[in-house]
């Protein structure tokens, strides 16, 4: 199988960055054809595309849009730009190498959710996507595609960039709602869920970057075109940032269902030689991790790994063979999260940073055998607990990690050192 | 009217009650330290967590409102271990330093982990350090390791007192509660965060390490600092009284109270009081019986009166005494000698309509609204201008002042006392003792009066509502109530409260006490 380039058809090309590139292969076409559709029409046709959100959590995209009220109320569309998920950076990509096709892909939703106003939520580390799409915003202003009477159509739209300060939870859609209002970024209680009071108290829609990116090829090729690409439950394609032990790490766009050794083994070129797969995370480090096993057999869909205890999250799949230590590993993972955690809930403040402490016993030598249990106690009543889901997230990773590699772990409790031959404290 | 099963009870409930609040009202327990019934929601503590019939993941009980037919408990073994975990998470970073805390005794994480609690604690790694004795304003102490950051505080001043002094800073379990640019937490309603907070890191620094809260007793009155007539809770043992705070009640003061009027406890306590009767004047005071003083008062009024005629006897109220003590005096002052020179005596005029838009009122008594209506129902309220013409006159043969039970808020008492000093003779009616009054040069008697803390009575509020309000305790055995006063005066009786005992006594608590000395 090949890569299928539904969305990332020109990335390799330069040009594609700018306005006058981007209309040479047909940029803002889709646009002049949505403009002269039915709002409802559009939204029918995401519906169904069965286009699923692409940030992690998987929602149909069509479905979330039919929740705003209609009242008149002002509403706004939220783009979530705050990839800070470890592992994920396919939205920088597409951010990087087709600004114009986000704004395209934005225009068209904002058309059909009847939003006169968008933000980029911007994660602050990306400095260069915040420069080129602020660049392609003010080309696609000067091209007549945002501002007042959009190609004369009647609907106005105007779009900003925002950029956060590189906090993880302001990637939680209320938690970057309330650093948008100004406020410190953290989650908001639902309900109210962010359709029915959202940013500044409005019905706000809140759509990953590939998401929205996405309802380009819907509107242009059509829902039944869209849906020949993946599962029946997982229609499309999708990108995927691969990072880790392969040997051409990146981002790759194929269809969902596609085995994850394909993904691996053909457009990553595999392993190092000599190196055997241990491990893989499918959907950024708060997925629970698969064991090379699973990994031979799951498909990159949300329904396939989500059978296999885990999930396709952003798509964000990182490889770990057999030289590193999966202590070592878990100790990052939670440092992260215990970093990360906005502190609002009991149980993911203290959570997070006990199973951080816990670990980091382990590793230096200071481990207990009743650690490695606590660690799965605590994690476990940690998860479903929290307005959002980073408890969850946290938990989710020491679990699996713990349940698949409790040899490593008992080693390292026992001599005090890694069991992994060449990792970093065999 | 919505009904709803509480762990297997029916009960119904208002229309948009919170399960917390059906939990409650249920009478079955329910653990929480975030949420606060006069506060919003900020469901973070993750405590009140309830299975609902239908729904697969756990909620909390204070973001969900009831609707009809909901069925939820919180007795399961899946939520038990639940709260079991939600307060091991809580004090795993807590410094469990109760024994020198002053929250300890009415902690909630004391309260609620013995009824909840794991009993088996697993934490052996190093705790969180966090700043420890912050004082964030004038009367408030923040301990930031204590914190269980339920926001209850910052929420606080941000929806009730609307001055926005707080908030978290930092993420994670790093986060702290602090003031915005170092600036003090010190708005007339800081004191409030200290009762809201569930755990001992908002403390008093005016009550903190002078009790431990299990020896004090406490009841229920009403604050005489203003007009608006917080209802309050006393807080006292035989040392005296220690602090205020406030007692909810949905049509005056919901749950609040301001930092003034927690001040009020100060003169009540025995230094601050008028403990004997005296006589005399400025440079000569003889302690006398209180009886054997009124009656002298009340032989002088009526001779007065014979001689000379009704006007040469005049009376000054003001709004710190209860609706029945006013009425008796009244009573005898228009009945039996009919006179009819009654003055209301207003403390700080300027500020008399004043008003924060929270509680607190710039008419610095409990009782001005009952006091005028019992002046309009009489008709005899006189200007206050006739007064000083008849004292400048020298036509004053009695004066009699139902003084300030605070002398604190009246700005003008020594400008009014040197005008009060042109009558020939001065009854001074009061609790407290003064400098001020003993400077006074005319013969004077001066009695002490009981203060709202050792009386029964009515007070009628800025709102025209009646409190009424009962006695508490007795500090000063000798002084009298304005009701007795009258008795004596008028030569009814003897009043009663010579027999009267103090239920504070220093002397009669432990050892340590003993030791110290009073406070």
């Amino acid at each position: 199988m090949m890569e299928t380039k539904l969305l990332t058809e020109h990335y390799d090309k330069d040009e594609y960055i700018g306005l006058d590139g981007y209309k040479k292969h047909g940029g803002y076409e889709v646009l002049k054809k949505a403009l002269k559709m039915d709002p409802k029409a559009i939204i029918e046709e995401v519906k169904a595309s069965g286009l699923r959100g692409r940030g992690g959590a998987g929602f149909p995209t069509g479905v979330k849009w039919g929740f705003l009220p209609d009242n008149g109320e002002p509403r706004y569309l939220l783009c979530n730009a705050d990839e800070g998920e470890p592992g994920t950076f396919k939205d920088r990509a597409m951010m990087e190498r087709a600004p114009h096709q986000l704004i395209e892909g934005m225009i068209i939703s904002a058309f059909a959710v009847k939003s006169n106003k968008s933000y980029i939520y911007v994660r602050g580390e990306y400095q260069m996507c915040i420069r080129k799409l602020e660049k392609a915003i003010r080309e696609a202003y000067d091209g007549g595609f945002l501002g007042k009477n959009i190609l004369g159509s009647g609907f106005d739209h105007d779009m900003d960039v925002y950029s956060g300060a590189g906090a993880y939870i302001c990637g939680e859609e209320t938690g970057m709602i309330s650093s948008l209002e100004g406020k410190k970024g953290q989650p908001k209680l639902k309900p109210p869920f962010p359709a029915v009071q959202g940013y500044l108290a409005k019905p706000t829609i809140v759509n990953n970057v590939e998401t929205l990116a996405a309802v380009g090829p819907i509107i242009r090729d059509g829902a039944a075109a869209y849906r020949k690409h993946g599962t029946e439950k997982s229609a499309g394609t999708k990108l995927f940032s691969v990072s880790g032990n392969v040997k051409k790490p990146g981002v790759y766009e194929v269809p969902l269902g596609y085995p994850l050794i394909d993904l691996i083994n053909v457009e990553c070129g595999g392993l190092e030689p000599g190196r055997k797969l241990k491990a893989v995370i499918p959907g950024g480090s708060s997925a629970p991790v698969l064991t090379a096993e699973e990994a031979m057999k799951a498909t990159m869909d949300y329904e396939c790994l989500q059978g296999m205890g885990s999930m396709l999250g952003s798509g964000a799949v990182i490889v770990i063979d057999d030289t590193n230590c999966m202590v070592d590993m878990l100790k990052v993972i939670m440092h992260f999260y215990h970093h990360e955690s906005c502190g609002q809930c009991t149980p993911c403040r203290e959570g997070t940073g006990w199973l951080h402490k816990i670990v980091n016993s382990i590793v230096t030598g200071e481990g207990r055998l009743q650690d490695i249990d606590l660690m799965l106690r605590v994690s476990r009543q940690m998860m479903g607990k929290t307005i959002c889901a980073l408890s969850d997230a946290a938990a989710m990773p020491a679990i699996s990690f713990v349940e698949k590699f409790r040899d490593e772990f008992e080693f390292y409790v026992r001599e005090g050192r890694s069991k992994v031959k060449g990792s970093l404290h065999a | 009217m919505p009904k709803v099963k509480v762990n297997g009870k029916e009960i119904e409930v208002k229309e948009g009650t919170l399960l917390i609040e059906a939990f409650k009202q249920a009478k079955e327990d329910i653990a929480h330290y975030c949420w606060h019934p006069g506060l919003s929601t900020a469901g973070v503590c993750r405590l009140c967590m309830v299975e609902i019939e239908g729904n697969p993941r756990l909620q909390i009980a204070c973001n969900t409102v009831v609707t009809e037919g909901m069925s939820a408990c919180n007795n399961s073994d899946k939520i038990k271990e639940t709260v079991k975990w939600g307060l091991d998470f809580h004090l795993i970073n807590h410094p469990l330093d109760c024994p020198i805390c002053d929250q300890a005794g009415e902690c909630g994480l004391q309260d609620q982990y013995m009824k909840f609690g794991k009993y088996t604690p697993e934490m052996s790694e190093h705790k969180v350090k966090k700043h420890k004795v912050v004082s964030l304003g004038e009367r408030v102490v923040l301990d930031s390791e204590r914190c269980i950051l339920c926001s209850r505080c910052v929420r606080f001043t941000s929806e009730v007192s609307k001055t926005n002094e707080l908030g978290i800073f930092n993420r994670g379990d790093r986060a702290e509660i602090g003031t915005f640019d170092g600036k003090p937490l010190d708005n007339n309603y800081s004191m409030n965060t200290v009762d809201i907070c569930p755990v001992g890191a908002l403390t008093s620094k005016d009550f903190r390490f002078r009790q431990r809260v299990w020896y004090l007793k406490n009841g229920t009155s009403i604050c005489t600092g203003c007009s608006t007539g917080c209802n309050i809770k006393a807080y006292y043992n035989e040392e005296g009284l220690f602090r205020i705070k406030p007692e909810p009640n949905p049509d005056v003061n919901v749950y609040w109270m301001c930092d003034k009027g927690r001040e009020i406890y100060k003169h009540i306590n025995l230094d601050a009081r008028l403990t004997e009767a005296r006589s005399g004047q400025a440079g000569n005071w003889q302690v006398r019986e209180s009886a054997e003083c009124l009656k002298e008062a009340g032989d002088a009024i009526r001779q007065a009166v014979k001689d000379v005629g009704p006007t040469r006897v005049a009376m000054v109220l003001t709004g710190q005494h209860s609706q029945e003590e006013y009425q008796e005096l009244v009573n005898f002052y228009l009945g039996d000698l009919a006179c009819r020179e009654i003055y209301h005596w207003i403390n700080n005029p300027e500020q008399m309509e004043e008003f924060d838009g929270i509680l607190y009122r710039g008419d610095r008594n409990p009782n001005t609204k009952g006091l005028l209506g019992i002046l309009a129902k009489e008709k005899v309220n006189a200007p206050w201008k006739q007064l000083e013409d008849r004292l400048n006159q020298d036509s004053v043969d009695v004066l009699v002042v139902a003084g300030p039970e605070d002398p604190s808020v009246f700005p003008d008492l020594m400008e009014k006392l040197h005008l009060f000093g042109k009558a020939k003779k001065l009854l001074w009616l009061s609790s407290t003792k003064s400098e001020i009054v003993d400077q006074v040069t005319t013969p004077t008697w001066q009695i002490p009066l009981k203060t709202f803390f050792e009386k029964d009575g009515t007070f009628v509020n800025f709102q025209g509502k009646k409190q009424e309000f009962k006695r508490i305790a007795t500090i000063v055995p000798k002084a009298m109530g304005l009701t007795d006063v009258t008795k004596v005066l008028s030569g009814r009786g003897e009043g009663a409260s010579q027999g009267d005992k103090s239920d504070l006594d220093w002397k009669k608590t432990n050892f340590f006490v003993q030791q110290r000395g009073p406070l």
